[in-house]
């Protein structure tokens, strides 16, 4: 027991462990960010397309979101990673991060677009027949009418999205990206630390700390939208 | 009232999938109508009716609306002039009362704001819920929500109103205040197709009679001709379960 003190007070005291720890925790945060902006903005776009209305020049792009899709959800995540580390971007030189972010980032767009069409699909179709029988474009529907009520569906989704995306990130440490799950492991792994228990559990404490502030953050958005809900007599 | 012809439609047709809904109907509205539209279950009723503005795409057939073809290019327009209050109200939930009367009329650059919002204020009055402008939806009774629904659609005044069962989803005492307002419009020379299960009602304010059977009109008159010496037996068996 006094020897895990001494390590805890070892792994905080030397500016090397923490250093390694934050560039770990800094490049896991990366990667996660970029990913979910590319999984937002690309999922976003799926949704979209897997709901609109059929016609004749959506049938393929429809087709096409589909299978990509049902392959990214259909096959693990490393296998994606790897994939695209040692198939499609195994370019001399080429930045391991970018890779990275890609990977995520593509994998992140299936489940994304999942929950945002997920979410517009929940909306009562009948709001959308109410703004037609007025004589409404689809356009100001969907904006005033239908994403407004979805967006109240899609965060909470949306917010687990965020947390598996970050912790999912650790599998990069498969392909030797110093990541804060990789730092963990290459500070136990040294000869002055020799032991695995401190910093492993100190990254885990990351981890947790940054999902837990997600999640507050998540809440607290998900209160104030249902809130606006049955504001009543007061504006 | 001067007995122009609204609606026109000519061999109307719907199917989904294999399920032929609506099979070949010949039909004619005249300004200042109030048509009433009978019909079993499942006969047809609300498709038919949801034809009219094209909230279901005719599978073959024609409607001419002021005598112009409806299309998939004039149907905004069309709507705009053809109001339809459903079963469940459909009041937009994000939106207060106010922002749900005024958003047409400012989005369809019918009004400008400020007189969307004295006209909401002058029909709100009207139906006796001043007090509800700033509500949401959620805090309403069926019985507001549908009556601030019909307002909604007064709004773009529109030459025809479109009810299906708009008292369908209601407790009977909020049934009296939304068809006293049905009654209303009536007596002020709107144009009304409305499907009801309120048989009295339907006795009341009709100026005609349809009743729809397995996707055609097999039957329709007058109310008095109707309900006293119906000529089918469908519709005697019909009158049979419901008077
Ligand atoms: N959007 C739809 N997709 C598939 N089938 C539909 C759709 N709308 C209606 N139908 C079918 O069309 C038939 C007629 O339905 P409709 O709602 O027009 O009947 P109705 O006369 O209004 O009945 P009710 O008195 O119960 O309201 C039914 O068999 C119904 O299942
Ligand atoms: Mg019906």
């Amino acid at each position: 027991m006094n020897n895990f003190f001494n390590k805890i007070v070892e792994l905080f005291s030397t500016p090397e462990y923490i250093d390694s720890l934050l560039h770990g925790f800094l490049l896991t945060m990366q990667i996660a960010y970029f990913a979910l902006l590319i999984g937002i903005f690309l999922g976003t776009i799926i949704a979209l397309v897997d709901v609109a209305k059929p016609s004749k020049w959506l049938a393929i792009p429809k087709f096409i979101c589909r299978i990509y899709t049902t392959v990214i959800r259909g096959t693990p995540m490393a296998l994606q990673l790897f994939i695209m580390f040692f198939v499609i971007f195994a370019i001399k030189g080429f930045p391991s991060i970018i890779t990275a972010i890609i990977a995520f980032g593509l994998n992140s767009a299936a489940y994304t677009a999942e929950v945002i069409r997920g979410g517009i699909l929940s909306v009562d179709p009948g709001q959308t027949e109410a703004g037609l029988a007025l004589g409404l474009s689809r356009l100001t529907i969907f904006f005033k009418i239908v994403a407004p009520q979805a967006i109240k569906n899609i965060i909470p989704a949306l917010g687990n999205e965020i947390i598996t995306v970050i912790k999912e990130t650790a599998i990069v440490s498969m392909v030797g990206m110093y990541d804060l799950n990789m730092a963990a492991k290459d500070i136990g792994s040294g000869q002055n630390m020799a032991s695995y228990i401190v910093p492993m559990f100190t990254a885990a404490l990351f981890y947790l700390a940054t999902i837990y502030l997600i999640t507050f953050i998540v809440k607290k958005i998900e209160k104030s939208l249902r809130k606006s809900d049955l504001r009543a007599e007061n504006k | 009232m001067n007995g122009e012809t609204e609606l026109i439609i000519k061999n109307l047709r719907k199917t989904f999938g294999k399920n032929k809904v609506i099979n070949g109907i010949d039909f004619k509205l005249e300004e200042g109508e109030r048509v009433v539209i009978l019909g079993p279950s499942g006969s047809g009723k609300s498709t038919f009716l949801r034809c009219l503005n094209w909230m279901e795409e005719p599978t073959s057939g024609e409607i001419f609306f002021d005598g112009q073809l409806v299309t998939g290019k004039n149907i905004r327009k069309v709507r705009q002039n053809i109001g339809m209050v459903f079963q469940h109200f459909n009041l937009i939930n994000n939106l207060t009362v106010m922002e749900n009367l005024v958003l047409a009329p400012i989005k369809l650059k019918m009004m400008k704001r400020e007189r969307a919002e004295r006209r909401t204020k002058e029909l709100l009055r009207h139906i006796g819920l001043s007090s509800k402008a700033n509500s949401y939806p959620a805090s309403l009774s069926g019985g507001q929500k549908q009556r601030i629904a019909i307002i909604r659609a007064m709004m773009l005044s529109p030459e025809v109103l479109l009810f299906d069962e708009p008292t369908s989803a209601l407790d009977p005492e909020s049934i009296g205040d939304v068809l006293s307002i049905i009654r209303e419009l009536a007596d002020n020379g709107m144009t009304i197709m409305i499907v009801t299960h309120e048989i009295s009602f339907a006795k009341e304010i009709a100026s005609r009679i349809v009743f729809i059977d397995k996707g055609k009109i097999i039957e329709e008159g007058s109310p008095e001709q109707f309900f006293s010496s119906p000529k089918t037996p469908r519709v005697k068996e019909f009158l049979d379960k419901v008077l």
